[in-house]
């Protein structure tokens, strides 16, 4: 603290030159540790004894004191080298292996402990992860045997296909498609078809809201009571359909919809 | 209690004695150019002798060994002595050279009083009395060039002589003998006062000799 009080020149000087008592010294360090002004000064009275140092004769070294000097340098940097080296090579510390022997038994256990409820805890998270996905694994294969169970009514040839009518009607061809336009998925169910010569076929047709032309969805022949089905084709995703339709093409199949269209049905939206 | 607290007008500004010499060199531009180059590798030396750099340290001691001799034979009269300090002063540089900051002034104004303090601690046979730490010179001068030493020396010498003789006595009984005020007012019969007050205005006057 200097509260405006700071040490004289004079007395600065003379700590410099390390010519005040030991007492006298010590107060006036105490003070520069703590005042910038001083500290300043008594770096300028430094500047003033680098001077009167200056102010020495020169005389020329001693024979051999540069080499003497420079030897003692190299050995140092030798040894220094060498320790380098050894702390490299030997980082092995008997005192502090007394340590560890004496800590490692409890080191060890800590560890194995730490390392045992780490692994109950995985197990348990596994376990539990197990569990969530053997009930979705379920779920998908109930709706799998449903979904099969669908697609095989649909198939079986043996399965009784029946159109209900208004009474005294008398049976005409028709056809029920159904149809998921994100999918792409389609299942087309043909009833009371005529039969047709060889070298001709029933075509499906979707045809899309955005008016692009008509997709082919599959070939179909129906069997002796005139029944058919469509399952699955391969159609492309995303396409909302406007209407589907059945022609009759030759036996490969057509690009293009041949008139007349039999059996057309609009959907009731664009939508799914 | 001897030492004199009171307030002082500060209107001295921190001499930088070389520094302000540098600055008439650098009227030169040639020689401002060889200033600069020196501060530089000193800067660059200092950094090569922190990494163990042996060439680096024979060039610091090829330029202030002689410096560093002259001034402890001076306070020790002995040259085995002396050169006991100097070796001992470059090999703490060489062991230490973190302890010698950029901004404690140039390396040899540094050397020159560590070699000093150093040597007055010998002649008493004491334990050096303080961390070459302590030693904190005003700004940065530059006797890296044997030019700038020469010239410096030159300079400082000149000055001295004009210095009246009783305060050219005390500051060579202070700096050189190591004696403290008071073995020189026993000394000389002068008053405590009276050597401060000399010893003082011989450093004042140095100090502006060299500035003009």
């Amino acid at each position: 603290m200097t509260n405006g009080l700071h040490i004289s020149g004079d007395d600065l000087a003379l700590h410099a030159m390390q010519a005040l008592t030991a007492e006298e010294s010590a107060a006036v360090q105490a003070h520069v540790a703590e005042c910038e002004i001083c500290r300043e000064e008594l770096s300028a009275a430094m500047g003033d004894l680098a001077l009167v140092a200056l102010s020495a004769e020169q005389q020329p070294l001693p024979e051999g004191a540069r080499e003497r000097f420079l030897s003692r340098v190299a050995e140092d940097a030798k040894q220094a080298e060498h320790h380098a080296k050894l702390a490299k090579i030997i980082p092995f510390n008997p005192a502090r292996a007394g340590k560890v022997s004496v800590w490692a038994p409890r080191v060890a256990v800590a560890a194995l402990l730490i390392i045992s409820a780490g692994l109950s805890w995985e197990v348990k998270h596994l376990d539990e992860r197990l569990r969530d996905e053997s009930a979705t694994l379920r779920n998908m294969a109930e709706k799998n045997a449903w979904a099969q169970a669908v697609v095989d009514l649909l198939n079986a040839p043996a399965a009784q296909r029946v159109l209900l009518t208004a009474a005294k009607t008398p049976p005409a061809p028709s056809g029920r498609a159904v149809y998921l336009p994100s999918t792409g998925a389609l299942v087309f169910q043909g009833n009371n078809l005529a039969s047709l010569a060889a070298d001709k076929t029933y075509e499906l047709w979707v045809i899309p809201a955005n008016g692009t032309a008509p997709i082919p969805a599959g070939l179909f022949r129906p069997d002796a009571a005139g029944n058919a089905s469509v399952l699955l084709p391969d159609l492309p995703k995303g396409v909302p359909a406007k209407a589907f339709g059945v022609t009759v093409e030759k036996a490969s199949g057509s690009d293009t919809p041949t008139a007349p269209i039999l059996l057309v049905g609009a959907a009731p939206s664009a939508g799914e | 209690m001897l030492i004199r607290v009171f307030p002082v007008p500060m209107s001295e500004t921190p001499f930088n004695p070389i520094g302000a010499h540098t600055r008439s060199l650098h009227e030169d531009g040639e020689e401002l150019r060889q200033s600069g180059t020196y501060a530089t590798s000193e800067q660059l030396l200092m950094e090569r002798i922190r990494i163990h750099d042996q060439m680096a340290m024979a060039e610091v001691f090829d330029r202030y060994g002689g410096l560093v001799y002259s001034v402890a034979l001076r306070v020790l009269k002995e040259p085995a002595q002396a050169e006991d300090v100097m070796q001992e002063i470059f090999f703490q540089l060489w062991k230490g050279a973190g302890s010698y900051a950029e901004g404690r002034g140039s390396l040899g104004a540094w050397l020159a009083v560590v070699a000093r303090n150093r040597a007055i601690d010998s002649l008493r046979r004491r334990k050096p009395t303080d961390s070459v730490d302590d030693v904190v010179l005003p700004a940065k001068t530059d006797l890296s060039s044997e030019i700038e030493q020469n010239l410096m020396i030159e300079k400082v010498r000149s000055v001295m002589k004009e210095l009246p003789p009783e305060q050219q006595r005390m500051v060579e009984l202070a700096f050189f003998e190591g004696m403290s005020h008071s073995e020189i007012a026993a000394k000389t019969g002068d008053a405590l006062g009276t050597v401060k007050t000399r010893i003082r205005s011989a450093l004042m006057s140095l100090r502006k000799g060299v500035q003009g």
